[in-house]
């Protein structure tokens, strides 16, 4: 608790003591750390592993700025707007993705978020084809409010988003839906057993985290100023799966400092070396077989109460040998 | 054009299409027959098999020395990697498996464009199956006539190799009961990594027979990964059956949408798949687990 006010502490100084180029990094930190936590709450709390999370993103994106750009939406009643279309989407997409589970539900999740990668390249009139959107503003308003428009309000716009998101999400791992998922991602059969439906548990989960990795694309578009096809592509949603398993999934607070991680890693890395993504698929490698409860898990040094401490699975025929 | 040269030769096309689809599924639902995994690097190691395929032509002069050396060079690799960075993962979950290989598909993605560079590679088509040839009246490339030739053998040589052979009874045995099959004192590993091997090696044949017809270039691997997933969930995890059904389907879809419907061709892929997902969430020959 005390971390976390000393953290809300620096947050509000920050932007007024870094320099102009730090703020805009920290904002940038802020919505990758929102699209991460939003993937926690399937891959960590529901053991649903996403491999289309890029879809939520994209989606928010491509929704706030439409909303910007052509129906002149106050910010954010766009932002408030897209987040919930995207969990719109993801209603149906997640009834057919949850249809599946383990590795069914990872290639359909790519294989939905290649689908709309595809929609944002052909759909020319819409989504402006290749090119993308460009120029999205940041409007005013509603009731004359401006403050959010500048560099430094945007900044706080993030950061009230993000801690908002974060204090909802702790609430709901800690509800009993929650804690019914944890129970079907520990062990679907017991749960189903007990009553539960676990497929309705799951689509909400999925259409949860679609809302918050919607919110993260939304606040990206008017963050960069435009929206392009590749926030759909493979690897967004490869490299946010990347956040949260290397901060450590199940924790919320892990995957949002595996996003800061990977963003200063990328910077860093992109400076001295022309292929960072090298690196960082080696480092991936390297935390999922040696550290698979992720570097927030290592720093806790015990294993965490909900994070990926999956049982072994139950044993089929056909199941490896020892 | 009359009505059936067309259907011939887009037939044909379909066919060819589904051939090099097949490449790629069988060996995903081989490797996923036998260890319950999701080989995320297979589209990456159908890229290596391109660029590989495209340096051997280049360095020998010859395509065949390519289309044989490089499924054999890649299956290698794969053959080090299930020794090196997977059997450590065969306790864990799942999950685990698909984690590291998509590690994997983005570390050999890059290498593959620190090697080869950014431009896309060609590679000429042999002289022997250049030029065209009369289908109904119709001219059609000997190359795709080749490809779907090609594919249709290699189907039908799998098949009798699974269903005929001692080491496709052991592979089936594996897949259906790993425990009892190394309780009868065989060594399920190398069964395992066997597979595996072939399963790259079958995938590097694809990258190389496609080549020709698309170059070789960065991001082949990922479009090809992602039909395989669409193919092996409508033809159902880890059935042969399946594989070979979802890659004509999809090739036959992808032939005639294109022609059809040229800019939701890709869609009409999709809405099949989901079709089959409602009603068949295992796929059309899945098997209940």
């Amino acid at each position: 608790m005390a971390w976390g006010l000393a953290l809300i502490g620096v947050a509000a100084v920050a932007p007024l003591v870094l320099p102009v180029f730090l703020v805009t990094t920290a904002t940038e930190v802020m919505i990758l750390a929102l699209f991460a936590l939003s993937l926690d709450l399937l891959v960590g709390y529901t053991g649903l592993d996403s491999f289309g999370h890029a879809a939520a993103y994209g989606l928010g994106a491509y929704t706030a700025s439409l909303l910007l750009l052509h129906a002149g939406s106050p910010l954010p009643v766009a932002v408030g707007l897209a987040a919930a279309a995207t969990a719109l989407v993801a209603v149906p997409m997640g009834w057919l993705c949850t249809r599946t589970t383990g590795v069914s539900f990872a290639m359909l999740t790519l294989a939905f978020a290649q689908l709309l990668y595809a929609v944002a390249y052909k759909w020319q009139s819409v989504t402006g084809g290749s090119d993308g959107l460009a120029g999205v503003p940041r409007m005013a308003g509603p009731f004359g409010v401006t403050w959010f428009t500048s560099r430094t309000g945007y900044y706080y716009l993030v950061a009230v988003c993000l801690a908002a998101s974060y204090a909802f999400c702790r609430a709901f791992v800690a509800s009993p839906v929650g804690t019914t998922l944890l129970a079907i991602r520990d062990h679907e059969r017991k749960a189903e057993a007990l009553g539960y439906n676990a497929r309705a548990y799951k689509l909400a989960a999925f259409v949860a985290a679609s809302f918050f990795g919607g919110l993260a694309g939304a606040l990206y578009a008017p963050f960069a100023g435009f929206a392009s096809p590749e926030l759909f592509f493979w690897i967004v949603s490869g490299q946010v799966l990347i956040m949260v398993i290397v901060g450590g999934s199940g924790t919320l607070i892990g995957p949002m400092f595996g996003a800061a991680f990977f963003l200063l890693l990328e910077h860093y890395l992109s400076a001295v070396t022309d292929s960072w993504a090298l690196v960082l698929g080696l480092i991936f490698i390297a935390v999922v077989i040696f550290v698979p409860e992720g570097l927030y898990g290592l720093v806790r040094r015990r294993p965490p109460a909900v994070a990926r401490s999956r049982p072994a699975p139950e044993r089929e025929h056909g199941q490896p040998v020892p | 054009m009359s009505p059936i040269a067309f259907l011939l030769t887009q037939g044909l096309n379909a066919l060819a299409l589904g051939a090099l689809l097949f490449f790629i599924s069988i060996g995903l639902t081989l490797i996923f027959g036998i260890m319950r995994i999701v080989n995320f690097a297979h589209g990456a190691l159908y890229m290596l098999g391109a660029y590989a395929g495209f340096t051997l032509a280049a360095g020998t002069g010859h395509y065949w020395t390519a289309l044989v050396a490089a499924p054999v060079l890649v299956a290698a690799v794969g053959l080090a990697l299930e020794f090196t960075v997977l059997r450590p993962l065969y306790r864990r979950e799942p999950g685990a498996f698909l984690l590291v290989t998509f590690g994997l598909a983005l570390v050999i993605g890059e290498a593959i464009r620190l090697a080869w560079g950014p431009e896309p590679r060609r590679l000429a088509i042999p002289a022997v199956l250049g030029g065209s040839v009369s289908v109904a009246g119709e001219p059609f490339p000997v190359y795709r006539l080749f490809l779907a030739g090609f594919g249709l053998a290699m189907v039908l040589a799998l098949w009798q190799f699974l269903e005929r052979s001692r080491l496709g009874l052991l592979i089936r045995a594996t897949a259906q009961n790993a425990e009892m099959v190394h309780v009868l004192g065989v060594n399920v590993r190398w069964v395992r990594a066997g597979v595996f091997a072939l399963g790259c090696g079958l995938a590097a044949l694809g990258g190389v027979l496609a080549t020709p017809l698309v170059t070789a270039y960065l991001g082949m691997g990922v479009n090809v990964i992602v039909e395989a997933f669409v193919i092996v969930i409508i033809g159902g995890m880890g059935s042969f059956l399946g594989s070979v059904v979802g890659s004509l389907l999809v090739g036959v879809v992808q032939t005639f949408g294109n022609f059809y419907l040229p800019d939701s061709a890709l869609a009409a892929i999709y809405l099949a798949m989901i079709a089959v997902l409602v009603w068949r969430p295992r796929g059309l020959f899945g098997r209940e687990e």
